[in-house]
């Protein structure tokens, strides 16, 4: 399974950098940083459950303070400020957390496993910008470039989610005896993160905060647990990578034609740039599990598991949740992607980020429409594992 | 039998990653007849799969898993082939009509056909599929194709529009489905519909669920709204849309219901008031529309009023009724579909206010269309006819008096409707600018396209017992009835009722004709006369005025104002504006509150975690 990852955080890397070729993202620092990020999350993947990859996961969260720093802007500063008074607290409570859960093997008293559970929790929810830990993501988002943004919420956080995948195989108490703090996480981030994301004018202060509603749903995956659950968490964690490049590498390429922030405001760029828009529109549909793309491979595993757990009501809650999504995608899509244009779009020979977000695009696509290529032979040592 | 069943499918889909791939190399018009092949490639391999069906046969086959678990199982019973037929037939007609009218298109041709055959081709699946999950997400790849294909011509704000509608109405509706199979899912632990333990966990709550997902996608009232928006969409998207991949999918859905579990009475009961309604608001919406293809949408919304009406009265004859309809509303309405999108083609304009007089100059398009409006209508010797008459009979032999009465008076409203229609685009007289302009026949694929559909319309009214025995008959024998339906030539049945019905409706019939013949040669003027009186009921009208069927439309628009208020669009704009604000207030709280004291927000949440796992 950490093989998959790292072979996908590899393959997004690859995309990463094509697309930063083509529409550059910062100096030689960025690249710099963005490779340390890369390396260390891959580090971390192949040297799964171990307190080196623990190391690797924290040093990459560092680098990609670092990274938004680098931007050099005064909101980026204070982004990455932001992101820096998250970070470090949240590395102080999963690592303490970590020492006194080891290795997974011993259960602890009931008075210890309320604080490490309370610590993991915070701590999670700082990483991964859980509502209501989630002050750094949009200011990140909105300052820093779109590249730097999705190493953190494609890449950085993901393997952070990862973390948490593996504590939730090794020390199962964590979730079953206290689901109902995660819960509670998982639905203020769900319901919050799509209201938030609907509140939004600007695109991708609107992505980041629905990256806060679907790391609630893989939180859902988690806490249910079981094969569905896992397997919902772990195919959310890939699609939400793979999505998230595409979403904000369309906005990205956008905003460098148009050399304006992409706002509700901004009409027809389709029309101008149809191949960032049709990845745009397909990521957002895959993103939010519409059929047939990726992301309904994960989402009906969350759906049927959270049916088992908590019955007719928590699926009417994420449905509801979908439906705000899907609001909110649609909106951005006809407001910003389609209908007639009012902004003057620079012409540009370049093919290669256009190129780099068809293929993620089709990848989507084409993993929804064979999910038995991942689920039928790779994530067979999950199923194993998790029964 | 492997093969065979999954070859409709594999042939659209295989013709769709074609058009793909020879993008760079075919013209305009052989991307068509390339979609046109496959789809009729896959209709002779449903007509293929027809011989079995009649004796009774159900094909069942597993291609491979599409995901861990989750087989690719069809299931094609005599349900599956007739909606088989629907989709691949119509496709094919309307494919055919394509070809000419989507010669002139500058862009978006492989994206066009690589979409319609993807529709034909998730159609097929939905009705083919065994597995329920499969079925969702066939379900699904229709909306989707139908939102790309309305927003078609993406840089006009309309189509734009249009398909944020579509996607937004019927994706969100489809969510019901989605949770009824998920209830099914764990209640046993199969997504396959035929196991028994599936029918067993078919509760109320999950019927219900569906009939959600149904109406939206079958535009019954009050989830009908997208449908006047689509119509931005090309004409034959439209077709295709009303005919048979889109609207027909909910119907699928409430008829498989009967194979799958068992049938709630108030369920029933639900979608028999629903489908009344559905006809009503449809038909009355359709007399206030000046434009010739939201006229025919709202009288979509209307048609497939009747055919929810006949399935959900829940006798064998009904559900044939409910079927029959089905399928004859794709073949008339599809042909009408194309006729106005002849219309357009030729003029340029699809308001009926400036259009007129076309009958001289494109008669066949005219016949075609009086043809198919007189389908629609229910005039003897069409297919709309048979399938009006045994909803009749079906609801009389049911003892719903007041379903009879309320298709009764639809049907007269929609005979206005379509007088209407027909007078103001297809005689009459035009607008200056299209009276000066030159307008001529449509190109040969696109009259054969929709003359096929048109003849059909005839053939089955003239003989529906060619569709009863061998297509509607499996039909609703798969959905677990007896067989009672003994149709004859005209829709006579032979069986049901009794003698005095039939001989009575006939006399009635033959009535009503003379009074038509007579009024007709009352009213109307001698040539070179002078008009005959017309009494108003107080004032004369104007020298040299005379009343036509657009009068007659607009007094019944007056007469029916009120229910232009039952319009629920602003409800549901209200429900939206009510979310953004909440969202809004949400978003304000969140930057004026939370996000100002980050750490003693923080600070706060981390005690209330720590207190949230002490008190667990």
């Amino acid at each position: 399974m950490e093989l998959i990852v790292a072979g996908f955080f590899t393959l997004l890397a690859f995309g990463i950098g094509l697309y930063a070729v083509s529409v550059p993202q910062g100096g030689r620092v960025w690249w710099m940083l963005a490779s340390a990020i890369v390396v260390l999350v891959i580090a971390g993947k192949l040297t799964s459950a171990s307190w080196a990859a623990s190391i690797c996961l924290d040093l990459a969260e560092l680098a990609a303070v670092a990274l938004v720093w680098s931007h050099g802007t005064p909101e980026a500063i204070a982004a990455g400020r932001k992101y820096l008074y998250s970070i470090v607290p949240a590395i102080v409570c999963t690592t303490i957390a970590l020492a006194l859960i080891g290795t997974g093997a011993n259960v602890p008293s009931a008075s210890l496993q309320r604080l490490l559970v309370g610590l993991l929790v915070i701590g999670f929810a700082l990483k991964l910008g859980l509502i209501p830990f989630y002050f750094w993501l949009p200011a990140v988002a909105a300052s820093a470039p779109p590249m730097t943004t999705v190493l953190i919420v494609s890449v950085v956080d993901i393997a952070s989610f990862g973390e948490l995948v593996a504590l939730r195989e090794v020390s199962p108490w964590i979730f079953g005896e206290y689901a109902p703090v995660w819960l509670v996480i998982a639905l203020l981030s769900m319901f919050g993160g799509a209201l938030l994301a609907l509140a939004q004018t600007e695109l991708k202060r609107m992505l980041a905060f629905s990256t806060i509603t679907d790391l609630g749903f893989l939180l859902i995956g988690l806490i249910v647990g079981g094969p569905a659950g896992m397997m919902g968490a772990w195919l959310g964690m890939l699609n939400h990578a793979l999505s998230k490049v595409i979403l904000f590498g369309a906005v990205g390429l956008a905003e460098a034609r148009i050399g304006q922030t992409v706002t509700l405001d901004t009409r027809g760029l389709a029309a101008r740039l149809p191949l960032a828009g049709a990845a745009f529109i397909i990521g957002a549909l895959v993103f939010i599990g519409v059929p047939p793309g990726f992301g309904f491979v994960a989402y009906w595993r969350i759906y049927s598991a959270a049916t088992q757990f908590g019955g007719f009501a928590l699926i009417a809650a994420l449905l509801a949740v979908a439906a705000l999504d899907l609001l909110c995608y649609a909106r951005a899509i006809h407001r910003t992607w389609l209908g007639s244009g009012n902004v003057l779009v620079t012409e540009s020979p370049e093919w290669l980020a256009p190129g780099v977000l068809t293929a993620l695009a089709v990848l989507a696509v084409s993993l929804g429409c064979c999910p038995n290529v991942l689920t039928g032979t790779g994530v067979s040592g999950l199923l194993a594992m998790v029964q | 039998m492997v093969g065979p069943i999954f070859v409709p499918t594999g042939v659209l889909f295989a013709g769709a990653l074609l058009e793909i791939a020879l993008a760079r190399i075919l013209s305009r018009a052989l991307k068509g007849w390339l979609a046109f092949l496959a789809a009729v490639i896959a209709l002779t391999a449903v007509l293929a799969m027809m011989p079995g069906i009649i004796h009774g046969e159900v094909f069942t086959a597993t291609l491979f898993d599409w995901d861990a678990g989750i087989p690719l199982t069809y299931h094609v019973d005599g349900l599956s082939i007739l909606f088989m037929l629907m989709g691949t037939g119509m496709g094919s007609t309307i494919l055919l009509y394509s070809v000419g009218y989507m010669e002139e298109e500058q862009e978006g041709i492989t994206r066009f056909y690589v979409l319609m055959l993807l529709f034909i081709a998730g159609f097929v699946m939905l009705v083919c599929s065994a597995n329920l999950l499969i079925a969702y997400i066939a379900w699904e790849l229709i909306g989707l194709c139908s939102y790309f294909l309305v927003g078609f011509w993406y840089k006009e704000q309309a189509a734009a529009d249009g398909s944020r509608k579509v996607l937004i109405i019927t994706h969100l509706a489809g969510y019901g489905l989605l949770a009824a199979i998920m209830l099914l899912y764990v209640g046993t632990g199969t997504f396959l519909w035929m196991d028994p333990k599936v029918g067993a966990a078919f509760s109320g709550g999950v019927v219900l669920l569906m009939i959600v997902a149904a109406m939206a996608k079958s535009v019954m009232y009050p989830l009908h709204t997208w449908i006047p928006e689509a119509m931005n969409a090309p004409t034959p998207v439209s077709a295709l849309l009303h005919s048979a991949c889109y609207v027909k999918a909910g119907a699928y859905l409430i008829a498989r219901m009967y194979s799958i579990g068992p049938w709630h009475a108030t369920s029933g009961n639900l979608l028999l008031v629903i489908g009344c309604l559905t006809m009503l608001v449809g038909v009355v919406f359709a007399m206030a529309q000046t434009d010739l293809k939201r006229l025919l949408a709202f009288h979509t919304v209307s048609q497939l009023g009747y055919v929810v009406t006949g399935l959900a009265l829940g006798t064998s004859l009904s559900v044939a009724a409910g079927l029959f309809y089905a399928a004859s509303h794709a073949l008339f309405k599809g042909t009408l579909f194309m006729c106005a999108g002849a219309v357009q083609r030729a003029t340029g304009t699809r308001d009926m206010a400036r259009l007129g007089g076309l009958s001289a100059r494109m008669p066949v398009t005219t016949v075609i269309w009086l043809v198919a409006a007189a389908a629609i209508v229910g005039v003897p010797l069409t297919n709309g006819f048979v399938a009006k008459w045994l909803l009749f009979d079906s609801a009389l032999s049911a003892g719903q008096e007041v379903v009879v009465v309320v298709a009764w008076a639809v049907s007269i409203l929609t005979t206005f409707s379509f007088l209407k229609a027909t007078v103001n685009v297809f005689y009459g007289v035009a607008d200056h600018e299209l009276r000066v302009r030159e307008v001529h026949e449509v190109a040969p694929s696109m009259l054969a396209g929709m003359g096929i559909t048109g003849a059909l319309c005839v053939v089955f009214g003239f003989a529906p017992q060619l569709l009863m025995q061998p297509v509607i008959g499996p039909a609703v024998r798969s959905l677990g009835f007896e067989w009672q339906v003994q149709a004859t030539w005209l829709g006579i049945l032979t069986d049901s009722g009794t003698i005095g019905v039939t001989v009575g409706a006939a006399a009635g019939l033959v009535l009503a004709a003379l009074f038509g013949v007579g009024a007709y040669h009352f009213v109307r003027a001698p040539v070179g006369q002078q008009p005959v009186a017309v009494f108003t009921g107080g004032e004369n009208l104007p020298e040299g005025d005379t009343l036509g069927a657009a009068d007659f439309a607009e007094m019944a628009e007056e007469a029916f104002a009120p229910v232009y208020s039952l319009n629920p669009d602003p409800l549901w704009f209200l429900v939206w504006r009510e979310i953004r604000e909440g969202s809004v207030s949400v978003g304000r709280f969140a930057s004026a509150k939370v996000e100002r004291w980050p750490v003693a927000v923080a600070l706060g949440w981390a005690a209330a975690v720590f207190a949230g796992t002490w008190l667990l």
